[in-house]
């Protein structure tokens, strides 16, 4: 079942689209990720989502009332009320009524691990405990939908490794959408692949189906010398490119099948150390897909 | 609890908290009663610091109670307004431009309850401030200059409320319209004092006005003002309040985009 349907988004600022005409569906209890260069438009798509901004055309369809939390690349609290308090109006606005407010503002605290500091005023809060807070109050009111915009960009590796592996427990009951650069966190967690480039969706897909498309499989072969790697090279008439003592063979259509590969080193692998087969890393095909460089 | 008592629970907290609640009022007292203290010790706060010459002499006549009541309301129409305009440019402005209205705006926010809210208690604040610096201000004026129509002094802070009320309605609409809390103080002030001296070099030809509302009630203490004017321009006033409201929750949610994520 889809949990939110986008069709045709659209921001434009004064003729300049900072999202174009984006379409994608995301199912119940998946995690994708939104990837994109700075300005690519991740945060003005992950804004409209939430309500905050209002889209030039399009639309977003929701099959659920007030089921979206938000956590914004740096959250912002009121200085003067502590956790609990901001926790607790948070899901009373959300329509979340009295004693439950506070029963689950309380057990969002702990899962995000702020049960120590509750009653610690906010404006006293590191920036790691401000995300961890921002983090809360988007799932207090048990929301269907979580929309997190570069949750953990702004934490050091602890933090950053704690907040994803509390997403991923999330993940079970609740579908998100995150916007990251952190393209390890992106194959860690994700169902689906969304690559903005320009305010524009230039591919989507699963991790899967984005490196078959993307990958470009090849046998890395590493030799002892480049003496070695050389000769190999020059005995062999399938197309490869070595760099010093490494070589690499696409493996495509016409090129060589592991086999063949293998039976080639056995009786031309003189000071052969080690074969692997490898695949384009998802950093290699935000490149090749987005175009930074 | 609904979503208005949440937020007027929170207003009031951080009110509370920034000690808002404290300091106006106190700015307000020490105003109110700095008034008859200073009348009363003219002359010899004129004969310490003044410089005069040997022998200068000055006559000066004793103000009457009322006067020094008046007094301190045009001490308020400068001072006390300008407090107001500092203390609640930023209540919304502030908010979307620090980036802590973007987590209420995500959520499904009644702008009607975030706006009244506001309007509620920055109201309650300022017109505490206002009775507890007039009452301040008429103990002294009664123990150094004699007594006031105790009735005449009650139409007069509750026909001078409402002029504080507009005054609260136009700071909070311009903190929803503008930008930042600077912007939002700036034209607040400007369409309060500019509306003030228009009132005053050509209000003769137009007796009904919300600008005219300080003045009818100064008159109160003396005898009373023209009641038609003054009801008229009562009524006048509060419907510019109402439209003031909505306009505000209007721009609240209008300009609810422009909070920083």
């Amino acid at each position: 079942m889809s949990v939110l349907e986008v069709k045709g988004l659209t921001k434009s600022y004064n003729g300049l689209l900072a999202a174009d005409h984006i379409f994608f569906t995301l199912e119940e209890g998946t995690a994708t990720a939104l990837i994109g260069p700075n300005g690519s438009g991740k945060t003005t798509t992950l804004s409209m989502i939430a309500g905050l901004l209002k889209e030039t055309e399009g639309t977003i369809k929701r099959d659920f009332k007030s089921g979206v939390g938000f956590l914004p690349q740096y959250p912002h609290f009121f200085p003067w009320l502590t956790a609990l308090e901001f926790t607790e109006m948070a899901a009373k606005i959300s329509g979340v009524d009295g004693k439950k407010a506070r029963q689950q503002s309380v057990r969002a605290l702990e899962f995000v691990g702020l049960g120590s500091t509750v009653n610690k005023k906010t404006g006293a809060f590191s920036g790691g405990m401000k995300q961890r807070l921002g983090l809360a109050q988007a799932i207090v009111h048990q929301p269907k939908l979580l929309l997190l915009d570069e949750p953990v960009s702004s934490l050091d590796p602890t933090g950053r490794r704690e907040i994803m592996n509390l997403l991923k427990s999330l993940q079970k009951d609740t579908t998100i959408l995150y916007s990251t650069h952190i393209l390890n966190d992106a194959e860690e967690m994700t169902d689906q692949l969304l690559f903005l480039k320009q305010g524009k969706l230039v591919e989507q897909g699963s991790l899967a189906e984005v490196k078959s498309r993307y990958a470009e499989p090849k046998i890395r072969l590493r030799f002892e010398t480049e003496a070695a790697a050389a000769a190999f090279e020059e005995r062999m008439l399938w197309q490869m490119r070595r760099q010093r003592n490494v070589i690499d063979l696409p493996l495509s259509e016409n090129g060589p099948t592991m086999q063949q590969v293998l039976e080639a080193l056995a009786h031309n692998g003189n000071g052969i150390s080690g074969v692997d087969r490898q695949t384009a890393s998802l950093e290699e095909i935000f490149h090749k897909v987005v175009g930074a460089k | 609890m609904n979503q208005f008592g949440v937020l007027l629970k929170k207003e009031w907290r951080e009110n509370v908290r920034n000690y808002k609640l404290f300091w106006i009022p106190t700015v307000f007292i020490l105003l109110g009663i700095l008034e008859p203290v200073t009348n009363y010790f003219l002359p010899q706060i004129l004969d310490s610091v003044g410089n005069l010459p040997e022998g200068a002499v000055f006559k000066f006549p004793i103000p009457m109670p009322e006067q020094i009541i008046a007094a301190i309301m045009g001490q308020y129409q400068f001072v006390g307004l300008l407090i107001i305009a500092l203390a609640y440019m930023g209540t919304i402005a502030g908010e979307r431009r620090s980036g802590t209205a973007t987590l209420l705006y995500a959520r499904p926010l009644s702008f009607s309850a975030y706006f009244i809210s506001k309007w509620i208690i920055a109201s309650v604040i300022a017109l505490l401030s206002v009775w507890l610096g007039f009452l301040a201000g008429y103990y002294y004026t009664y123990l150094l200059f004699g007594s006031v129509d105790l009735m005449g002094l009650v139409q007069f802070m509750a026909s001078y409320s409402l002029w504080i009320l507009l005054v609260v309605s136009i700071v909070m609409v311009s903190s929803a319209m503008m930008p930042n809390a600077g912007l939002a103080a700036a034209v607040s002030l400007g369409v309060i004092f500019i509306s003030q001296l228009v009132d005053s070099l050509l209000g003769a030809y137009w007796p009904v006005s919300p600008m005219k509302l300080p003045a009818y009630a100064a008159a109160w203490l003396e005898t009373a003002p023209d009641l038609g004017d003054f009801w008229w321009s009562v009524g006048v006033t509060i419907v510019l309040i109402a439209l003031l409201i909505v306009l505000g929750i209007f721009l609240s949610r209008k300009r609810a985009a422009t909070t920083k994520v």
